[in-house]
């Protein structure tokens, strides 16, 4: 009996030690209640939203690559494995494609982060709360810009006040879905006003250097792309100027050294860093090829495009050739380099185009941009009419992201379809139409 | 006289002293001569009793004219009339389930005829040498309900069990497993831990099935619990175990693609339609630049290397390069046991050497265990059970890899092997990088140290009461090296690529009780257990990575000019458990068991943490009632029934019920980015099990058998709920819905001949799942997951993981476009059109398994025969290899029965290089997955007593054995046994993507005890 009482008191020992040791925290990762209480907290979140923004299926490429293929217009082929891009090179692109969901839920988790950092914008210290809280703004703004352009009717197709735009949440995610989440798409003209209300807002707050981080100069960079789809021109010349004269940036001296950088160029306004330790850039992984550490070559470069070209047009020589003849960009050529989200030679074409459709001279005349921009390709002069400098941004953008939206503002076409076909607009994740509770609606064609 | 009366007391007494101290010695054997160990040798209506030692001896007191009772597992009782001094005996062995057996339950043991729970019990002996490396292969096909799947034919990798169906959605459906009463763990850094153990150490698997038996284990046991009890010592000569096999390894079966012939003819039909939809006519020079001819016909070109397609110059079959034909399996096992009262003990070395079928696939496993026990008084005994493994394993890359072998035969037939110089041609020559050239310049060896060990005390107070104390360990240790070569797909372009990934595991668990048994006025017997367990998992992981290795030669990190990057990680969770059973039986008839555990778990939130698993069976011994004690045929009759509650906490990560944010970095700079939406609710899943159970003999139990019927009830399934992607989430985990498992288990056991010579058993087991969600959440009715190459979705009424989407019908007779049928029954070729139906299911509707044992004088001969049936697989890989020449990959031999001219009626749909006609996911890619195989065979010659004597050994057998030596299926695939493995999940099951066959094996033995 007394062998018994010692080891029950052994184990009720035991047992009362054991049970503390079921707290268990977790290692890797902060609970949510603890990341906005702390200045240095949010500033970690704001560095944590320009990371998920620079992710492969946002500005490190998915937004870029979407935009190409369905501007390909017989210019450049996939060829590649993969389904997804290849569909939507196709424009027969299935409401559950991988990459149409990818970018879409990551699209609004940058949204999310910088909603709960502008809601906790008071714990950062004054000093630095401007520019953090202009920031958070600009990558909203940015966000729904990306994503409304892809996901919606352009702005150039009208009936801005009927077409659907997307469903904008400013309010932080916490303690799971709200009726906050489940609204109705807002309109195209309301979501622009969210997008042009954010980068408002966040120009005259954000102060700040050109480069790996925003500025006022990217804030208003961006804003001159938000107006030109809008058709504002002098709002968006007004925005290319200020960035012309104001952002302390100059274009390269040769157009290749804008590209392939392990550091921002001097004509880079906004750049995302890519090093072999960090950042991705997707357009070097599906336009380059194996020999530079990229997949086998998915996208290629066609002779039309190359026919685009004057011959000797500096940028003509930057395409080089694989080993199976076949046309390469040069601008993804090389494996870890810094990719550029928005670049000064951008803002002279569009000043230049604005000036032009406004017969205006601000700034400089449309003839004096289109020489900064033709000049350093090794042309001459040429006319500065609205179809010349729209020509000339074709090529000069080329392969960086920006072909849909140009031929969507400008009411082009691309592959046979008219600008504001359904086909050129990705289909709202069936995924999201599920899980939405019947509040979301799907893009016409799609459903 | 008084002389005469004296001398006749002496001689009485002598007589009675020599008919009660005489002794007897004897050897027991088999029916071909093998000793059998530990047969209880009882002097019949006495006390005096005793075992064979491990050469099958013994020596026991008794006199002329006793009866002798010889009884052992798995044989037949004997009882002999003593005459003389010296009796050897042989015994039959009985394949029929000795109602006797001792069954493993959590925390003790029990006869099988006091059981009123369900658990399948399979001897180490049977699956003794299988060449197989993971032991739940070896279980395959041999216990009722217990499902078995291999993912494919790589070594060390993914097995799936499924123990009366799938129980959960997100949540682990795995069973736990528990060596020597010390749950393991069932992590890793790659590959499967379960490859880690030796199961020929193995003496028996007690598969806890239904609630009541798995309930004392609690909140670990709602899939089921499989007791692994190795072999121990004991008392007597040391006996020695030498056992070695050699075989040779090969697929299941080849798929066959197309030849060089039919690939040009089909590519070039396929570029022209391509052109003829554009309104170009290739046969024209002057429409033929820019048209998808030229474009095939540049590929061709691109494809031949130094060969010329136009003249078919090369005709290479790609899938035969994808196997190793050199592929072999040697092992060699040594083992001793034996001891004296006080100790015992059990030693064992072993090695199994195997290389796999795919080209780069191998596993090493040299594996020590050492079981000893110790009395140290009679009250109280000590001992530990450890066992150290090193496993080696050449690993390959998951099916969706470029690089893993499989994906070779996407290769063009009209590429050869190698160029003129004799290197293996890669891209671009090639259609895709070359597996073959990451097989030669790449490696991923992984080797992992693993040591499974405990130490336990037992102290007896009386005969009744014991207190039992276990302390364990799981300590694993694994290291993955990999190394790419610049001309590898990891390696291109960055001059080689190197990772070495270290991984840790400790588990740590104790084990408490007090166990009680007694016997109360002859006919009430009690026991009952006490006790408490606490077990702490935590695992940890390091990487680092980098490239720009200076020659092929230099593959370690040291070498690398550009470390790229590293991680560090660690990961814990703990429960805290208090248990207790009673089990009671009356009169040797009426039977009732009562268990409750009581769980902590670190997993949930501190609202959440606690959970109480209780069960209650009875049974009652229909057979031991007066009105069935004197029947001729029935000889055992139970009947059982149970209900109890378990729980499973595993499987959905550690931190589930937090909202987290991680760190990420951007510029150099760290930062934090939210990663899991927060659910405070979190609880347990918790599964609810009805059993009802018969298990019956006939003929002095010839015929035995069990039927079982159960409902399995799983509520608060835990499962990433979709939510909308506008809140910066894409799910939540939540406690969501319910799911039902139901069915019938049979089992049926017979000795159909047993004469002196010959004998001839069956042993038969069937069973039916069937499984259905019941609920998801409120409103969701479907959680459909069709992603376009596979359809496995959740709905409300069917099974897990059905096939849901759209339904092919086939090629449009009039133009070849690929049609769907549209929810109202009329056909589209437009695949966004197509309605959405249940088009497949791959859950089995039956499973089962035959084995069937002869013995003839020496010579053995068993088979078992394993098959699943009503289940259907999806080819996920069929928008490549069977897609009408979508694109450059080579196609499966049933293309060239595609559309061809208006009229023709195929499921084939016209070939059109790049239009995708026909490739999405659909039911065009569903095919039934029902097989029957062969699984296991062997063929055994046992050498008779004089050669055994001279060579002075105690037995010898040579054999010959095989695994999944025939396959009987109609599905077209390389095998109908696959689930590939980089998706394989609960939901996502029944998917093949060129999925590795299994491994068929054909092994010779030579076994030697001495």
């Amino acid at each position: 009996m007394k062998k018994l009482l010692i080891i029950s008191s052994i184990v009720s020992i035991l047992i009362s030690g054991c049970a503390k040791k079921l707290d268990i925290l977790p290692l890797q990762s902060v609970d949510e209640t603890l990341v906005f209480t702390s200045d240095a907290n949010i500033k970690a979140a704001l560095n944590g939203a320009y990371d998920a923004a620079s992710s492969g299926s946002l500005l490190g490429g998915g937004f870029q690559n979407f935009s190409e293929l369905l501007g390909a217009d017989g210019e450049i082929t996939w060829v590649g494995t993969f389904n997804q891009p290849d569909e939507v090179f196709r424009k027969e692109i299935l409401t559950n494609n991988s990459f149409v969901l990818g970018t879409y839920l990551q699209g609004y988790r940058v949204i999310n982060i910088c909603n709960n950092i502008i809601a906790s914008i008071n714990i950062v210290n004054e000093a630095d709360r401007d520019a953090v809280k202009g920031q958070a703004l600009f990558l909203r703004g940015l966000m729904y810009f990306e994503l409304v352009k892809l996901y919606a009717k352009p702005y150039s197709a009208g009936n801005v006040t009927t077409n659907l735009g997307l469903q904008v949440i400013t309010k932080p995610t916490k303690d799971g879905v709200t009726s906050n989440n489940n609204v109705p798409r807002s309109t195209i003209k309301e979501t622009y006003d969210q997008i042009i209300a954010d980068l408002t807002a966040a120009k005259s707050i954000i102060g700040g250097e050109t480069g790996v981080y925003a500025s006022e100069a990217a804030v208003s960079a961006v804003l001159s792309r938000v107006y030109l789809q809008t058709a504002d021109y002098a709002k968006a010349r007004d925005e290319a100027n200020n960035v012309i004269n104001n952002s302390g940036n100059t274009l390269e001296s040769d157009y290749a050294f804008a590209f392939n950088n392990s550091f921002p160029s001097t004509e880079d306004i906004y750049v995302l860093p890519v090093t072999s330790q960090d950042g991705v850039n997707d357009l070097h992984t599906y336009w380059s090829i194996l020999q530079f550490g990229a997949r086998d070559g998915d996208i290629e470069i066609n002779q039309s495009h190359l026919d685009l070209y004057e011959t000797d047009d500096a940028r003509l020589d930057f395409f080089y050739t694989d080993g199976n003849a076949i046309d390469r960009s040069g601008k993804w050529r090389l494996q870890y380099k810094f990719l550029s989200v928005i670049r000064l030679a951008e803002m002279y074409l569009t000043r230049a185009e604005c000036n032009a459709r406004l017969s205006t001279s601000v700034g400089a005349t449309p003839e004096e941009d289109l020489d900064v921009i033709r000049s350093r390709a090794g042309l001459e002069s040429t006319d500065a009419t609205v179809d010349n400098i729209v020509y000339e941004r074709r090529l000069e953008l080329a392969h960086e992201g920006q072909r849909i939206h140009d031929i969507k503002r400008l009411k082009g076409s691309s592959d046979g379809f008219a600008y504001d076909a359904n086909e050129l607009v990705l289909p709202i994740p069936l995924r999201e139409v599920n899980a939405s509770a019947g509040v979301l609606k799907q893009n016409p064609g799609y459903e | 006289m008084r002389k005469l009366l004296l001398s006749m007391l002496a001689s009485f007494l002598l007589t009675q002293f020599s008919l009660h101290a005489q002794t007897l010695v004897g050897k027991v054997t088999d029916a071909a001569n093998q000793p059998i160990p530990n047969v209880s040798v009882v002097v019949k209506g006495t006390q005096t009793g005793t075992a064979t030692a491990t050469d099958g001896t013994y020596q026991i007191e008794a006199g002329q004219g006793k009866t002798v009772v010889f009884s052992s597992l798995g044989y037949g009782t004997k009882e002999v009339v003593v005459k003389g001094t010296t009796l050897d005996v042989a015994l039959n062995k009985s394949d029929t389930r000795n109602l006797d057996e001792v069954v493993v339950v959590g925390y003790g043991t029990k006869i099988k005829k006091d059981l009123t729970g369900n658990i399948a019990k399979v001897k180490g002996s049977d699956v003794q040498g299988m060449p197989v490396t993971n032991l739940n292969q070896a279980l395959q096909g041999r216990a009722a309900g217990v499902f078995v799947e291999t993912n494919n034919g790589k070594l060390g990798e993914g097995v799936k069990v499924r123990i009366r169906g799938a129980g959960s959605l997100s949540a682990s459906n795995a069973p736990l497993y528990v060596v020597d009463g010390i749950p393991i763990s069932t992590d890793a850094n790659s590959g499967n831990p379960i490859a880690d153990i030796n199961f020929n150490d193995v003496e028996s698997f007690d598969i806890l099935k239904d609630a009541s038996a798995a309930a004392i284990y609690g909140s670990r046991a709602a899939n089921g619990v499989v007791l692994i009890t190795t072999k121990k010592g004991k008392a007597g000569k040391t006996s020695f175990q030498v056992n070695t096999q050699f075989g040779i390894n090969s697929p299941t079966r080849y798929r066959g693609f197309l030849e060089a012939k039919e690939y040009v003819g089909l590519l070039r039909e396929a570029a022209v339609n391509s052109d003829k939809l554009e309104g170009v006519d290739p046969a024209d020079p002057a429409q033929y630049p820019g048209s998808w001819l030229q474009f095939a016909e540049r590929r061709l070109t691109r494809y031949s290397g130094w060969s010329d397609w136009r003249k078919l110059e090369t005709n290479t079959n790609w899938e035969k390069l994808a196997f190793n034909d050199r592929a072999a399996t040697s092992a060699l096992d040594v083992s001793a046991s034996g001891g004296t009262d006080k100790t015992k003990f059990y030693i064992s070395l072993s090695n199994i050497n195997q290389t796999g079928i795919l080209i780069g696939n191998s596993l090493k496993r040299t594996s020590a265990r050492i079981n000893l026990e110790q009395s140290v008084s009679e009250k109280f005994k000590i001992g530990f059970n450890l066992s150290l493994t090193q496993t080696k394993t050449g690993r390959v890359p998951d099916d969706n890899e470029f690089s893993t072998p499989m994906q070779i035969v996407a290769l063009s037939p009209v590429t050869p092997f190698k160029d003129l110089n004799g290197n293996v041609y890669n891209s671009p020559t090639t259609t895709y990088q070359n597996p073959y050239v990451d097989f030669t310049d790449g490696k991923f060896n992984s080797t992992s140290y693993r040591n499974i060990g405990n130490i336990f005390g037992q102290y007896n107070f009386n005969s009744s009461l014991f207190f039992r104390s276990e302390l364990g360990i799981d300590l694993q240790n694994q290291n993955d090296d990999q190394f790419y070569g610049p001309n590898t797909s990891f390696g291109n372009g960055t001059n080689g690529y190197g990772e070495s990934g270290w991984f840790r595991g400790l588990t740590y668990n104790t084990n408490n009780y007090f166990s009680f048994k007694k016997k109360l006025n002859n006919v009430h017997d009690l026991d009952a257990v006490l006790g408490m367990s606490f077990q702490d998992y935590n695992i940890s992981f390091a990487n680092v990575f980098g490239e720009q290795f200076p020659t092929q030669q230099l593959q370690k990190l040291a070498s690398s000019g550009l470390i790229k990057g590293g991680s560090s990680s660690e990961s814990a969770s703990a429960f805290l458990s208090y248990f207790s059973r009673v089990n009671y039986k009356f009169d040797n008839k009426y039977l009732l068991s009562l268990s409750g555990r009581v769980d902590g778990s670190s997993v949930f939130g501190n609202d959440k943490r606690y959970g109480f698993f209780p069960s209650v069976s009875a049974g009652w011994i229909l057979s031991e009632e007066n009105f069935l004690r004197n029947s001729n045929t029935l000889s055992f009759l139970k009947l059982r029934g149970s209900w109890g509650l378990t729980g499973n906490a595993d499987g959905f990560g550690n931190f589930a019920s937090r909202g987290l944010w991680g760190g990420t970095a951007y510029n150099g700079t760290g930062g934090l980015a939210s990663s899991q939406l927060a659910n405070p609710d979190l609880r347990w899943e918790k599964s609810n099990q009805v059993d009802i159970g018969l298990d019956f003999g006939f003929l002095q139990n010839r015929i035995s058998g069990e039927i079982d019927y159960y409902v399995r009830k799983t509520n608060d399934l835990i499962y990433n709920v979709p939510v909308p992607g506008n809140t910066g989430f894409s799910s939540k985990t939540v406690n969501v819905g319910s799911m039902e498992n139901k069915g019938f288990e049979f089992v049926l056991n017979t000795d159909n001949i047993i004469q002196k010579d010959f004998r001839w058993s069956t042993s038969l087991n069937l069973a039916t799942n069937q499984n259905r969600i019941t609920k998801l959440d409120g409103e969701q009715k479907l959680l459909p997951g069709n992603d376009g190459r596979y359809m496995n979705s959740l709905i409300v009424g069917e099974a897990i993981g059905v096939f849901y989407g759209p339904k092919f019908a086939g090629a449009d007779p009039a133009n070849g476009d690929a049609l769907y049928f549209k929810q109202d029954g009329k056909t589209t070729n437009d695949y966004n059109e197509a309605g959405n139906f249940i088009v497949g299911n791959p859950n089995p509707k039956y499973i089962g398994g035959v084995t069937n044992t002869f013995s003839y004088k020496g010579i053995e001969l068993s088979f078992l025969f394993q098959g699943v049936f009503g289940n259907q697989i999806m080819n996920g890989a069929g928008g490549f290899m069977s897609a009408s020449f979508d694109w450059f990959d080579n196609q499966t031999r049933d293309q060239l029965n595609r559309w061809q001219k208006p009229g023709d009626i195929t499921n084939v749909p016209q070939l059109r290089l790049g239009y995708g006609n026909g490739i999405s996911a659909s039911s065009r890619y569903i095919e039934n997955g029902d097989y029957v195989r062969l699984k296991n065979l062997t063929v055994a010659y046992n050498f008779k007593s004089d050669v055994l004597k001279r060579l002075k050994l105690n037995s010898a057998k040579v054999y010959l054995t095989g695994v999944n030596l025939l396959t009987f299926t109609k599905y077209s695939g390389w095998d109908p046994e696959v689930n590939t493995d980089y998706r394989a999940s609960n939901r996502n099951q029944g998917g093949d993507f060129y999925a590795a066959p299994q491994v068929k094996n054909v092994s010779i033995g030579l076994n030697v005890g001495f």
